[in-house]
């Protein structure tokens, strides 16, 4: 599984953060205001029981009293109910009936014993404090005050408190996204200028006074980029000293055989096979050395422009005797590519001549187009390649089974360089088997626009 | 007989060019400096020359200057460099033609035979044409801005000649390559760099050419 991000990381952390400290404020918020006003409400319900209760003992002392209609007189509002137990039985007002069966067996037990009591009950599915004050000893004013408001108020609490949680958490969650966005601009602009570096402008530099907390990660970006050029420069100075050693022998050697050429017909026959010994060495040698330099700078991004590549498929074939009627632009929709030249036209030779040299010559060469693609196909009709091979003769100096001694004039660096070229426009190069027998060298160009 | 100066401060490479283009009819000599090249074509000069690039004292780039400024002797930069800045870098100072080494004598002899066709080469049946302030006179090999003569190498002429006999109609790099170099296919810089030195003489601004326009993907144009 691939692991979270660090800003998601970051943001999930600022979340379960800022939930768990806004749960816990909001559940000991909730718990010390229902306690507290459960507290006060309990205090005031004991006090207007007690005030009742005085009215009642008072009302009991007179000679036959009507308990109910004494208890309807009492100001009780509509939540509190009372009733009274007078020598063993029970009175109330006719609403307040059937209510007696609330009042705990506990309290009645307390306050027959002349004992006060205070107990929270249910009444109904809603909560209510029963006050209990003994009277005389037969006689007990039971007022039974429902909470029933009150857990209104809790529910309603409660339900702001959890919101309150909840946005407090999405603001922990913004804020955590925020943050690191912040955290992580710099590091978007080292992300940035490693783009470039790899983008090749080797000159890109962070500025190490633009982010002082990051001051360590710029000057070692900066030392490594510093290093990096230093390396590339003295492999690129290398490679042209190498280039330039290679070639100027290769100058003189190239000249004086021609001289040798020119001058075969004043040699003895030993002599002239030995001048032709080393005029063929020296073509080779020479050869080799350009396709070891071409591989050495094919680093370098393609230099497009608007090329006809059939045109310059011609031209390959005319250069090599090759029959030009071979190129076959049936599929493609446009022959004028935008493509690197010089690139393309290396393919085109080193396909035609590693047909010529394996292939018995090449039958055909093909422009079409694939989606997104154009497709450069070239066949031959010799012994194809084998499966083994078909990856293997793209690299260095690999020659297929077919190759053997007799075809001793090749470098090994021809497919090699084809399928370089291919890379640098983004493309690839592969062999297939052709229908009919022989080999399909095939060049995919991703197709670009000015 | 054509004379062929090489300069060329490698003894075994300026001796083993000068024996080979010996042996391909040519008259050769070598210079091993560029001050005694300079010296040797004043004194004496030859049909085309040869020049390294990499030459100790007075660099290739100011020798091709140099003998530029006398006339318009074909230069043919034969270089183990091939950067493009430096290809660039010795057309824009005034060279013809840029080949890299090792060069093979076949090769080198075909260029030098079409820099010296080019001198040689049949100018278009018309006597004149103008283009607003320029004007050009292919017979009498004269190019005049304004009413001014233009100092023209043969390469330039040869390729205002071509842009001239096609105006108003584009002519593909590849096209130019053929008709004015001779060459089937070759570096198309060589075509880039001789239209921007071209520019600089006839366009009054050359970043705005108001004569020989770029057509985008296509090629060069001459119009009115």
């Amino acid at each position: 599984m691939k692991p979270a991000g660090l800003r998601a990381r970051v943001t999930g952390g600022f979340t379960v953060g800022a939930l768990l400290l806004s749960a816990s404020m909001a559940v000991v918020s909730y718990q010390l205001i229902r306690t507290s006003l459960l507290d006060e409400r309990e205090r005031a319900s004991v006090r207007a029981a007690y005030f009742n209760a005085t009215v009642v003992r008072s009302g009991l002392s007179a000679a036959d009293p009507d308990v109910a209609e004494m208890l309807r007189s009492l100001e009780t509002g509509g939540d509190r109910r009372t009733v009274v137990r007078w020598d063993g039985s029970w009175y109330a007002r006719t609403a307040d009936q059937g209510i007696t069966e609330a009042i705990p067996a506990g309290v009645q037990d307390l306050v027959a014993g002349g004992t006060p009591a205070v107990q929270r009950v249910r009444v109904d599915g809603h909560p209510a404090v029963v006050v209990a004050v003994p009277l005389t000893p037969s006689a007990a004013f039971y007022e039974i005050d429902s909470l029933r408001e009150l857990d209104q108020t809790f529910r309603t609490l409660a339900l702001v408190l959890a919101s309150v949680a909840i946005m407090v958490a999405c603001g922990g969650a913004a804020l955590g996204w925020y943050a690191t966005r912040y955290v992580l601009r710099p590091l978007t602009s080292v992300a940035r200028a490693a783009e470039d570096i790899a983008a090749g402008k080797v000159k890109t530099r962070l500025d190490p006074a633009a982010e002082p907390d990051l001051a360590r990660l710029t000057t070692s970006f900066n030392r490594m980029v510093d290093e990096l050029a230093e390396r590339l420069e003295r492999d690129r100075r290398f490679a042209a000293d190498v280039s330039h050693e290679l070639r100027s022998p290769l100058q003189t050697l190239s000249a004086a055989i021609s001289v040798l050429a020119a001058r075969r017909e004043h040699l003895d026959t030993r002599t002239a096979a030995a001048a032709e010994l080393i005029t063929d060495e020296v073509n080779r040698f020479q050869k080799l050395v350009q396709d070891l330099l071409e591989l050495a700078r094919g680093d370098q991004p393609a230099a497009r422009s608007g090329v006809d590549v059939a045109e310059l498929a011609r031209r390959v074939c005319r250069g090599r005797g090759v029959d030009e009627d071979i190129v076959d632009t049936d599929g493609a929709t446009g022959t004028v590519w935008y493509v690197d030249r010089r690139r393309v036209e290396q393919i085109l030779a080193n396909l035609v001549e590693n047909a010529a040299r394996y292939g018995g010559g090449a039958t055909a060469i093909r422009l079409s187009r694939a989606p997104g693609h154009h497709v450069l196909e070239v066949d031959d009709s010799g012994p194809g390649v084998s499966p083994q091979d078909k990856k293997a003769i793209f690299h260095r100096f690999v020659r297929g089974r077919a190759a053997n001694a007799r075809h001793g004039d090749g470098t090994g660096l021809g497919l090699a360089i084809v399928a370089q070229h291919a890379a640098a426009h983004g493309g690839r190069a592969c062999v297939l088997d052709r229908p009919g027998g022989g080999a399909r060298f095939r060049v995919e160009l991703p197709e670009d626009t000015p | 007989m054509t004379a062929v100066l090489v300069i060329e401060d490698d003894d075994r490479i300026r001796l083993s060019l000068v024996l080979a283009l010996e042996a391909e009819g040519y008259e050769a000599r070598g210079a091993a400096t560029a001050e005694e090249g300079l010296a040797l074509q004043r004194r004496d000069a030859a049909d085309a020359v040869l020049v390294d690039l990499m030459l100790p004292g007075i660099d290739g780039f100011e020798c091709i200057r140099e003998l530029r400024r006398d006339d318009d002797v074909p230069i043919l930069v034969v270089s183990a460099r091939d950067d493009t800045h430096d290809v660039v870098a010795a057309l824009e100072a005034g060279a013809d033609d840029y080949v890299v080494k090792p060069v093979a004598i076949p090769e080198l002899s075909a260029r030098l035979r079409a820099l010296r066709r080019r001198l040689r080469a049949s100018v278009p049946a018309i006597p004149r044409y103008v283009f607003g302030d320029l004007e050009i006179r292919p017979d009498a090999g004269e190019v005049s801005v304004g009413g001014e003569p233009v100092a023209l190498t043969r390469t330039e002429f040869r390729l205002l000649c071509e842009l001239a006999e096609h105006a108003g109609r584009i002519l593909s790099r590849q096209q130019l390559l053929q008709r004015v170099w001779d060459y089937d296919g070759g570096d198309e810089r060589l075509v880039d760099v001789h239209v921007g030195r071209l520019r600089q003489k006839i366009e009054k601004d050359s970043a705005q050419p108001q004569h020989l326009v770029t057509v985008r993907g296509m090629g060069y144009k001459l119009q009115r």
